[in-house]
């Protein structure tokens, strides 16, 4: 029956009409609720095969940790009246300590789908609790509560349920007390008794997980309109998707490179070559075993590898400093037919770096230049965005850059044009030590 | 004199004090000697259907609701504990539905039907909700009790009575009227008794987890590895393979996304499953991880994330 059937059929003299209403009033403020919860329409398609896990419950501070403990418990309880299938909570905290992962203040830090290898659930419930206030002012007390709890699919990071609550209750004169000892009383007794918190918490989690445990129930209003994805599972997937987008690009490129180089330096690569392609070959094989903590090593190292790669190909050094020109150290002969790896010790000696290696016999001044020629291939892409920016760097400290395009329509980001490999080379070796760019010598044609 | 002045004061402070006590409710739980080593503590339970001694109210079995709420709680602990539908399954293709014949039964008999090691009893012995005017009182009185099915022995027992009151002697007006309306609703009166008894008794029941946890080791996945590539659309009739590698003898089954769960795989060798799916002209699958499981009998999944492609649906192919 709602307060405003009661409100309705209160009859009798006129005097008892406000009276009723007034005692309806203090009913409803007597205990007040803040209730924000909404739901996912794909939660529904979380079926009892699926396992749900409830995290231990973050608090402000050590005072709370009995509310907590009460509040998870409570939680469990009630989740379990729904079709969800949770795990046990010694098996969640049992995991959780095997991985190191012991303070709940940092689980929202954490990749939904780590917690998803970590224990091997489907879905994780983050609980927080923000406020466990109680307070007393002799005929007056009261106790408000404050939670926060989010349930997330660790497949795909979606939040599937959001609910925020405050609860607050009151003893003291407001409610009107029976009598002058309860009025003293009542409040210190609300306030002490741990009776009332847990009564008070029972009351939160009824209203707290009706929705969750009926959400086929959910009306509009308490319906996300979009897919939610938590933050942290947004960052990684991103990252996750760079990283493939950049082992597609290398996958690409190095195919591309290979079927050049062999037939251009008729397949013979140098051992440093060898071992560069083979780790990013190794990158794409499948992945390495992971135990223990390990999944969050393996997550880190995969953005790491993101990072490294982008360092790898995007940013330049600054410009180079001009310095007297010296002539370049002798390169072995076997390096002829070698992509370089590692930096070879050049000087430059006050002279911009083109100027430095600019060989005698350029194909601008020669007349072979209109057919075929060598060239330092520094970067090779399938998006032409990412070939001009290298280009663009490279042209801007004076290297003679271009892009060109080949039949599997990859953009090579190349530098300068010789007649012969020697001077090739030397320009090569400059940019692997100025540039820290990864390059090799590659034979194209021109026009 | 003095004794006759002080006297309407002190009635209403004991009374007062009484309910306060009566409403903190400690379950006294009697834990038998030679079971307080949790190592010896069984591992799986079962709750056996409870038992009323009073005619079953009409509006609502407080017994069936008692134990559902203290099978909720119950799971809390560290015990591997059959879920209800399941207990009553078993007992059902026994040939056993009367829960007052159920209690009589053997502890090898229902070892042997419920494949367990201890069983919970209980038998409610009187259940009442009243709510007339300025007085409202729910109550449960019950008689529980573990029984270690593999020696026979109660491991703990424990008869109490948990009742919620709303009346006279309630502190405000506005808690009396707050508790007769909420002890109108007799279900819910009921529940929230159970559910106080239940948290009372959680606290006293003594739990084996701690026992357990050094045991917890979800199945391996060693690697993973699927057909999709980075920036690879799928299309209709095109194939998803997933090959797995792990611990061997388990169940095996693949995940795109939330989208599509529980595909199976195969364990083709001990150790090495395989899987695939096949994408339909309806699917419409977006930016999906692909996620192995193995699942152990004792229901632990190991998972693992395929982080070289995801599966994307080609939504051009439909159109």
């Amino acid at each position: 029956m709602t307060s405003l059937t009661i409100a309705k059929n209160i009859s009798g003299p006129r005097w008892c009409r406000p009276l009723g209403m007034f005692l309806l009033a203090i009913l409803i403020s007597g205990c007040a609720s803040d209730l924000q919860t909404k739901v996912s329409g794909n939660l529904n398609s979380l079926s009892k095969d699926q396992t749900v896990a409830i995290l231990p419950i973050e608090t402000s501070h050590a005072g709370q940790k009995e509310m907590a403990d009460m509040f998870r418990q409570g939680l469990y309880a009630n989740l379990k009246q729904s079709h969800f299938n949770l795990m046990e909570k010694y098996i969640v905290d049992s995991l959780l300590k095997q991985n190191n992962l012991i303070n709940p203040a940092n689980f929202l830090t954490i990749n939904p789908m780590q917690f998803g290898e970590i224990l091997g659930a489907d879905a994780i419930v983050f609980s927080r609790i923000n406020k466990v206030e109680r307070s007393y002012f002799i005929v007056h007390s009261s106790i408000e509560l404050s939670v926060s709890v989010q349930m997330v699919d660790t497949r795909t990071g979606e939040i599937l349920w959001r609910a925020e609550q405050t609860e607050h209750d009151f003893s003291g004169i407001g409610k009107i007390p029976t009598g002058i000892f309860t009025a003293l009383f009542a409040p210190i007794q609300f306030v002490t008794n741990k009776f009332n918190l847990r009564k008070m918490t029972s009351k939160m989690l009824d209203k707290l997980t009706a929705l969750i445990k009926k959400p086929e129930n959910a009306e509009t209003n308490t319906k996300f309109e979009n897919l939610v994805i938590a933050k942290k599972a947004t960052t990684d997937l991103k990252k996750i998707a760079e990283l493939q987008q950049l082992k597609a690009e290398w996958t690409q490129a190095l195919a591309l490179d290979e079927e050049t180089k062999s037939a251009v330096l008729q397949g013979e690569t140098t051992q440093e070559t060898r071992k560069e392609t083979l780790a990013l070959k190794n990158d794409l094989l499948p992945p390495t075993p992971v135990a223990g903590g390990g999944v969050q090593n393996k997550v880190r190292s995969m953005v790491h590898e993101v990072l490294a790669v982008e360092t790898e190909m995007a940013p330049l050094a600054t410009v180079p400093e001009p310095k007297e020109q010296k002539d370049a150290t002798p390169t072995p002969l076997n390096m002829l037919k070698a992509t370089l790896a590692t930096p070879i010790h050049i000087e430059n000696h006050g002279k911009p770096p083109r100027e430095i290696v600019k060989p005698e016999k350029n194909i601008k001044n020669d007349p072979i230049g209109s057919a075929a020629f060598y060239t330092v291939q520094v970067g090779a892409y399938k998006t032409k965005a990412y070939a001009q920016n290298l280009l663009s760097k490279l042209v801007k400290k004076g290297y003679n850059a271009f892009v060109t395009r080949n039949n599997k329509k990859i953009y090579r980001v190349q530098v300068d044009k010789f007649k012969n490999k020697e001077d090739a080379l030397k320009l090569a070796q400059l940019i692997q030590k100025k540039e820290k760019l990864k390059n090799f010598i590659t034979r194209a044609t021109a026009g | 004199m003095g004794h006759s002045r002080i006297s309407p004061f002190l009635t209403p402070c004991i009374a007062y004090f009484g309910i306060l006590l009566a409403g903190c409710g400690t379950v006294d739980l009697e834990i038998r000697r030679g079971h307080t080593n949790s190592n010896m503590l069984p591992r799986s339970v079962a709750i056996l259907p409870f038992t009323l001694e009073e005619p079953d109210p009409e509006e609502v079995s407080p017994h069936e609701l008692f134990r559902t709420c203290f099978y909720n709680y119950f799971s809390y602990l560290g015990y591997v504990d059959l879920p209800l539908k399941t207990v009553d399954q078993k007992l059902s293709q026994a040939g056993l539905t009367d829960s007052n014949k159920i209690l009589q039964l053997s502890p090898e008999k229902l070892r042997k039907i419920l494949g367990v090691d201890a069983v919970i009893r209980g038998r409610v012995l009187s259940a009442s909700n009243f709510t007339g005017g300025i007085h409202a009182e729910t109550s449960i009185k019950a008689k529980i009790d573990m029984l270690d099915l593999r020696t026979g022995d109660i491991l703990w027992e424990t008869e109490h009575k948990e009742m919620t009151y709303s009346g006279i002697l309630s502190p405000t007006i506005v808690d009396i009227i707050q508790g007769q309306l909420a002890n109108v609703n007799v279900h819910q009166a009921y529940f929230k008794t159970a559910e106080i008894f239940s948290v009372n008794m959680m606290k006293e029941i003594p739990d084996p987890a701690d026992s357990w946890k050094g045991e917890i080791r979800l199945p391996e996945i060693t690697y993973i590895e699927t057909n999709l590539k980075p920036n690879l659309k799928l299309k209709p009739n095109d194939r998803i393979y997933v090959s797995l590698k792990g611990d061997p003898g388990l169940t095996g089954y693949f995940d795109i996304g939330s989208w599509k769960s529980n595909i199976p795989l195969k364990e083709i060798v001990p150790g090495l499953y395989t899987g695939s799916y096949t994408i339909k002209a309806s699917d419409k699958v977006t930016n999906s991880l692909i996620i192995g499981t193995l699942k152990s009998k004792n229901g632990l999944t190991g998972k693992k994330f395929y982080k070289n492609g995801m599966a994307q649906f080609d939504s051009s192919s439909t159109n």
